[in-house]
């Protein structure tokens, strides 16, 4: 077992989880178009974010278990997001408000600096992820994701990773081969 | 700042987030399942969602259209009569209303296929979106036709509910089936 966030410990001490959800397979957390200010904790099963542009499904970004997982960008404009948030397989997770997470952190500056690292280092992937967009070699982008969250390949299906890496699942499946 | 729009469209994506799940749900069931019906006056869970999708053909491109020439939110929807009486009448209860059903919005079929359940996915994948766009028009000013008479118009915001609360409806009635 992996260690768990502080967060997500001192949540767990001051029992401030809002409900439990359990989603099946294909179930989905959210809709594009709701307003989710919600943070997730997985406690089993992975999800995935995606975004669907004229009907094709994009995937954003995957949470597996002991991750903390949100609608970021609901999260901090508390606006509407054309996330959608669906369970890639049986998924159970724990649900906890902005509010009282915004309120947790504030009263504790070991949690301040527990979130402005996370909040960093959610930056850093997202230049990241930016970079693997941009590059062009289909090689390339399988090769950098592989070497950064080999974690993907054991848990995810490989059509999901295929959507991230933005390739068919054939050209996934040959570039595996090698 | 949070617009009446928002509290009216809000609750209608959550309920379409349900009714996605349950689908979701339905489509584990095996083919004959889905097929069952307890008699020949009764459903069987690919019928209602068959009766759905029927729907669906005849709403969403009202929809859209009567989005893309909508004024821009001005002030809190005022539901209409014709639609109150409508939302009223769908809206789901605790025991079930009975309710006939036009043949032309029979589906009728014993033989159906599951990717009846996939057309009806696609067709939320679009209502969501349609949801979206309305949030920013006016709902009381905007108009579409009423499925059972091109005679009679509804408010966007009757219309809006009114389908939303339809699959619900249809989709309670579906999980009765497959118990």
């Amino acid at each position: 077992m992996k260690n768990k966030p502080l967060l997500i410990e001192r949540i767990e001490g001051l029992d401030l989880w809002e409900k439990e959800v359990e989603l099946s397979r294909n179930e989905f957390l959210k809709v594009s178009g709701s307003i989710d200010t919600n943070l997730y904790y997985i406690l089993s099963g992975s999800l995935r974010i995606f975004i669907i542009d004229e009907s094709e499904e994009h995937t954003i970004r995957f949470g597996y278990q002991d991750n903390m997982i949100a609608s970021l960008n609901s999260f901090i404009s508390e606006k509407p997001s054309e996330y959608f948030i669906q369970a890639i397989k049986k998924t159970k997770i724990k649900v906890i408000g902005k509010k009282a997470v915004m309120k947790l952190i504030e009263g504790s500056p070991e949690l301040q600096q527990f979130w402005n690292i996370a909040l960093e280092q959610i930056i850093f992937q997202q230049l990241e992820r930016e970079q693997d967009i941009l590059i062009s070699s289909p090689k390339e982008r399988y090769r950098r994701v592989m070497e950064r969250s080999p974690q993907l390949f054991q848990e995810i299906p490989n059509k999901y990773i295929a959507s991230y890496l933005r390739m068919t699942p054939e050209t996934l499946s040959r570039i595996k081969k090698y | 700042m949070k617009t009446n729009n928002e509290t009216v469209i809000m609750d209608l994506i959550e309920i379409t987030r349900i009714n996605l799940n349950q689908i979701e749900k339905l489509n584990l069931l095996t083919t004959e399942k889905l097929n069952f019906k307890e008699n020949s006056e009764k459903w069987s869970v690919l019928e209602c969602i068959a009766h759905l999708n029927i729907y669906g053909d005849f709403y969403l491109p009202e929809i859209e259209n009567s989005i893309k020439y909508a004024e821009s939110y001005k002030e809190p929807f005022k539901p209409g009569v014709v639609g109150n009486y409508f939302v009223k009448l769908i809206q789901p209860k605790e025991d079930l209303n009975k309710m006939k059903t036009l043949s032309k919005f029979d589906p009728n079929g014993s033989d159906l296929d599951r990717d009846i359940l996939m057309e009806f996915k696609n067709q939320q994948i679009r209502m969501l979106d349609l949801l979206s766009k309305a949030l920013t028009v006016n709902l009381t000013k905007a108009k579409t036709a009423v499925s059972i008479s091109k005679m009679i118009k509804m408010r966007l915001g009757d219309t809006l509910k009114f389908v939303v609360y339809h699959n619900q409806r249809h989709i309670n009635q579906a999980n009765k089936v497959s118990i």
